[in-house]
């Protein structure tokens, strides 16, 4: 325990963010231990630990001034034994002598009953002890235990009083740490960790911005600083760089890609030529040389391609999705869409902390977006499906607590969960990205549900079910008034879409206001009423076929304002794909439609051959599982594996290879990008 | 046309030796200045010791007459190592071409090579010289023997490195020897090697893989056998998305066979797919023709597509010979696709969208009513055809559906059986050791 204290402190250096699940790491195994005001104890314990090793620090200066001054006041010689006794204990417990402690513990107990101590400097060192007992309580040390308590009992206003005590004084300790520095006998290891201590206690920006209404001045002024900060971290890279200290270079070139990554172009320009001003000729980056903070693209590769290189795995992930975002930000679909798949990152995502899974989403959310800007709009909705769909989106992304009705949240819990969002300027804006994925939706969901037509079979297949549920709600409203929220609009939308008034479907989606704040919207306006004419003619044939049996090509480019030729090429195209029963009369420039509705008996024939269909595949793909699963244990088995068993495990794999069902069906996102996916996501397998 | 050349992106995927005849061919083409090209044979083979060779270069480069005086240096210190590695390797070969050795040689390499030096002294070192004496032929220009050699000393060694280079080496040697046999068997072999070596990094294999794929081309469109495999090896996994991660263009030649192959129906789809996958990375005349054909239904489009495809085919080296194939049949697939989708056609539209005179066009549509058997009539007086489609009833649909079941469920069962036995085999194999 009392090493992973350690630890965890020391992990914190300088970054609020991992100080956070230090905390957790910290109370979660304080809970365990001990259930007694658990929640109070554990910043005390951590406060105590500052203030011990201040203590010592200070102890050293004593002892160099010792020569000079050898009468102490009383309080002094007291303040020694007591760190003598609390020294003695910490010996005892590195040998586990757990009758020294106790005679020790008892000491100062005397000690600081004795007199006039001031109660601060009482209860650091007993907090400390305490906290030592803490440390080895596997041994059960029940005596020592109750004594604690009893001890905590008859202290119990100072403790009080300590605690009120902390945060003010943190300035001030920053100070005396301030003033140690340069002087002889000063342990840098010593200050570095105070330093450490300290900051858990400090108001960060990172947790500041985090607690400051996003709507007020002060917000903007704290985000002024952060170009200081950058500056500082940028400052920081350049002095770790020149010392080789390749373990912090990489977590401070971390730190400035994540002030990086979200930004547009113009904000990380003027950042970065403000930065450059202010640092000296003599600082030069190796990573990020002048010539490639010029370009922000350019900058953000140096720094993954950095971190790819050197980093540890937890930072490789993190660049690449700061890169995907990146590009994705920047509308290359194309880039982003084959590193995300390349990474295999989906596949290992799960097992990530959560500050990664909401970069994940974010990152995913964003391609999604970068999809839809570039009038992808199947690709977008696969994209935005896992989020969007869930209801949970706020909460995905870090960009507010969902209000659960039953929650079953602990307070503690709650204030991690607080812990995590993000700060306001980082959000995607939610509302925006709710509108997108329902207008990708309608697109698809609306000449779905033409085709599926009376066929209860096909009804089944449900593209986007949030669009579902809305429109089934707006379909049951008695009076539906004229529409009010983006919401509003697209259920009115696909309305008209679904009953082929694509000009009022156009007119609604236009009027839809949140589409300013998408860089280009009359690009992506005019593509969207593009689309909607498009598919307003697959809806238009999906729905009358039936009723008609020619219908000439020119009348139906009238009728949706598109040119001959691109109907003709939509309508070829659903024959092609046998969506739709017709061909092409050439002479007359008509279609002919054959379209005939199966009978009950056909329905179901067909039913049932698909029903067989899915049952082979069930199988298949439970054979495949079990085949893995036992490939797995055999290339566990220890060595000596013979050349003949190489080669079947070989065979195996092609099998895999072979039937690439199962990873189709896991993964929605791999699914509609198709092959190429599967087929990326097996060579690595095959590699590996 | 420059821009749909692909040489330069393939010269980082080529030997020296097999670039060279893809410069030659781009001399004939006359796409670029003679004298660039001469220039880039001179840089390409002046590492190489076919001196006389580089000689005559230099001269036409420079257009004198005279050789300088490093050639005739260069030439006599490259006859005298030849010289001695022949001599060297003389030796291993009078001993393995010892009938009483060839009877004695087993299946196992190590107890070869014990073998050997027993009796006769052959070290691996000797053995070795073999190599090194192919690796010099073969930068003489003097293939066949490389080839030689090279069999030879696979027999030998059991350097796997060297084993490995020494089937690079064969392989490239068949090809510049032209011997499509030899070099197809080599092609396999290789192929072997290089799928079911260990692993040293995904990115060497990757290395390997793509520079397989450039050298199997030199095979794959000579050999007769060649556009049949094409399509086998550069559509399984591993090598297709090789071609997908580090040379796309390869999508040219995989297209080219597809569309000139038989039995493509099945494999057009995914090609299809990986096409539209692919087109913001390549795109050339010939994928933007069954873009155009299948992904946009643009017959016209097509049509011109098919006309750039042409000039895109005389000038590839790989390609050129099947230029005419591919030409007959993108104007069946686009009649095939056509007809599928229309009802009534007028010919002489068809004919122009074929870009054929309106009787031959008749006649090409007759003939691909009789190859095809579509069920479909001239109505001569319109000047038309009818398809007389028939849709598929349910009945066919249900069949369709249910066709492959009872084939994917024995070999569901084949595999189950397979894996017990293998489980068990791998029991008595844990017991034993």
């Amino acid at each position: 325990m009392s090493s992973r204290f350690f630890r965890g402190g020391s992990e914190s250096e300088s970054e609020s963010e991992e100080s956070l699940t230090s905390d957790e790491e910290l109370s979660d195994d304080l809970s365990e231990e001990e259930s007694e005001d658990e929640t109070e104890r554990q910043p005390i314990a951590a406060g105590a630990k500052g203030r011990f090793i201040r203590g010592v620090v200070s102890d050293s200066d004593d002892s160099a001034d010792e020569v000079k001054r050898v009468v102490k006041s009383a309080k002094d010689k007291k303040l020694e034994e007591i760190e003598t006794s609390v020294r003695s204990i910490e010996n005892a417990m590195k040998i586990n002598d757990w009758a020294v402690i106790s005679t020790e513990f008892d000491k100062l107990n005397k000690i600081l009953a004795k007199g006039p101590v001031s109660p601060k400097e009482k209860d650091a060192k007993e907090k400390d002890a305490k906290k030592k007992m803490n440390a080895i309580q596997a041994k059960a040390m029940v005596t020592m235990k109750q004594k604690i308590r009893k001890n905590n009992r008859l202290y119990e206003d100072q403790i009080a009083k300590w605690r009120e005590d902390t945060p003010e004084s943190l300035f001030r300790r920053l100070r005396e740490v301030l003033e140690a520095r340069g002087k002889k006998n000063t342990d840098r290891l010593e200050q570095i960790k105070t330093l450490q201590k300290l900051l858990e206690f400090a108001d960060t920006p990172y947790q500041s911005i985090r607690n400051i209404d996003p709507h007020t001045t002060d917000y903007v002024d704290r985000l002024k600083d952060e170009t200081e900060l950058y500056s500082t971290i940028v400052r920081g890279q350049i002095y770790f760089e020149q010392h080789g200290l390749d373990d912090g270079t990489s977590r401070v070139v971390m730190r400035r890609l994540e002030h990086l990554y979200y930004k547009p172009d113009q904000v990380i320009q003027t950042v970065e030529s403000l930065v450059a001003e202010g640092l000296p000729d003599t600082l030069k980056s190796e990573i990020t040389p002048p010539s490639v903070t010029n370009d922000s693209t350019d900058l953000i590769h140096a720094l993954c391609v950095y971190l790819y290189k050197k980093g540890e795995s937890l930072l490789r992930t993190r660049a690449m999705l700061c890169h995907i975002y990146h590009h994705a930000l920047h509308n290359r679909f194309y880039t982003a869409r084959d590193m995300l798949l390349m990474s295999h990152l989906q596949e290992t995502i799960h097992q990530a902390d959560v500050a990664t899974q909401t970069l994940h989403n974010r990152t995913m959310v964003q391609v999604g977006l970068c999809a839809f800007r570039e009038g992808m709009i199947k690709e977008a909705q696969s994209c935005l499906q896992d989020i969007c769909g869930t209801g949970r989106t706020k909460e995905l992304l870090a960009q507010g607590l969902q209000i659960q009705k039953y929650s079953q949240l602990s307070p503690e819990q709650e204030k991690l969960d607080r812990q995590r969002q993000l700060p306001f300027h980082m959000h995607i804006n939610l509302e925006l990205l709710e509108c997108a994925y329902l207008t990708c939706s309608m697109l698809l969901e609306i000449p779905s549900m033409a085709a599926a037509g009376s066929n209860p079979e096909a009804k089944k297949k449900i593209i986007s079910k949030p669009f579902r549920r809305l429109l089934d709600y707006n379909e049951r409203q008695v009076f539906s008034g004229p529409p009010e929220n983006t919401r509003d609009h697209i259920m009115g939308a696909a309305k008209a879409l679904a009953a082929g008034e694509w000009q009022k479907c156009q007119e609604l989606i236009c009027a839809i206001k949140i589409w300013d704040l998408m860089p280009g919207t009359a690009k992506i306006k005019e593509m969207l009423c593009r689309k909607i004419q498009e598919e307003g003619l697959r809806t238009y044939l999906f729905t009358y076929s039936a009723y008609y049996s020619t219908i000439g090509l020119d009348q139906l480019a009238t009728m949706f304002s598109l040119p001959v030729n691109a109907v003709t090429s939509i309508v070829s195209k659903m024959i092609w794909n046998e969506e739709l029963a017709a061909s092409l009369n050439q002479v007359n420039n008509v279609v002919v439609l054959h379209r005939v509705e199966p009978t009950k008996v056909q329905q179901l024939a067909l039913m049932f051959a698909e029903k067989a269909v899915a049952f082979v595949e069930a199988n298949e793909r439970a054979l495949e599982q079990k085949v893995q699963s036992g490939l797995v244990n055999r290339d566990q088995r220890p060595k000596g594996q013979s050349n003949q068993t190489r080669q079947n495990s070989e065979k195996h794999t092609a099998y895999q290879k072979g039937s690439g069902q199962q990873q189709r069906s896991r993964n929605n996102f791999n699914n509609v990008l198709g092959n190429s996916v599967r087929g990326r996501t097996q060579q690595s397998r095959y590699r590996a | 046309m420059a821009d749909y050349d692909l040489t330069p992106r393939m010269i980082p995927y080529l030997d020296r030796h097999l670039v060279f005849p893809l410069l030659e061919f781009l001399q004939l083409n006359e796409i670029y200045p003679a004298k660039d090209l001469y220039k880039a044979k001179y840089d390409l083979l002046a590492k190489t010791n076919m001196v006389d060779f580089i000689a005559d270069l230099h001269k036409g480069i420079n257009e004198t007459e005279e050789t300088p005086e490093e050639f005739t240096r260069k030439r006599e210190e490259v006859l005298q190592t030849l010289q001695e590695f022949q001599s060297e390797a003389q030796k291993v070969l009078d001993i393995i071409e010892n009938p009483e050795v060839l009877a004695n040689l087993r299946q196992d390499k190590l107890q070869n090579l014990h073998y050997l030096e027993k009796n006769f002294g052959l070290t691996e070192e000797m053995a070795n010289t073999l190599y090194q004496l192919a690796q010099f032929q073969y930068n003489c220009g003097n293939y066949g023997g490389a080839s030689d050699m090279l069999y030879h000393f696979r027999i030998l060694s059991t350097d796997n490195e060297l084993n490995l280079s020494a089937l690079w080496g064969k392989l490239a040697s068949d090809i510049l020897d032209v011997n499509w046999e030899a070099a197809l068997e080599e092609l396999q072999r290789l192929r072997e090697t290089i799928d079911s070596r260990p692993v040293v990094s995904p990115l060497h294999q990757l290395q390997q893989r793509t520079w397989f794929i450039h050298w199997s081309i030199f095979v794959f469109f000579n050999h007769p056998k060649g556009r049949d495999d094409i399509i086998d090896l550069f559509l399984q996994t591993q090598y297709i998305n090789t071609i997908q991660t580090s040379c796309p263009w390869i999508l040219r030649y995989l297209t080219t066979a597809v569309v000139t192959n038989k039995r493509r129906k099945n494999i057009l789809k995914d090609l299809i797919k990986i096409i539209q996958q692919e087109s913001y990375e390549y795109r050339d005349p010939i994928t933007e023709f069954i873009e155009s054909l299948y992904i946009k239904f643009d017959f016209e489009g097509a049509q011109k597509k098919l006309k750039e495809c042409e000039e895109v085919l005389r000038s590839d080296f790989f390609l050129v010979a099947t230029k005419n194939d591919f030409i007959e049949n993108a104007r069946y697939l686009i009649s095939e696709t056509y007809c599928r989708i229309h009802l009534k056609i007028d010919i002489s539209g068809l004919s122009k969208t074929l870009n054929l005179s309106p009787e031959a066009g008749e006649k090409w549509i007759v003939n691909l009513i009789r190859d095809t058997r579509v069920d479909a009539k001239i109505d001569f007086k319109e000047n038309t055809v009818v398809m007389n489609k028939i849709h598929t009833p349910i009945c066919q649909q249900v069949i369709e559906r249910t066709r492959g079941l009872s084939f994917r469920s024995q070999v569901l069962a084949s595999t189950i059986e397979k894996h017990e036995a293998q489980n068990a085999a791998a029991l008595a194999e844990t017991v034993v050791e």
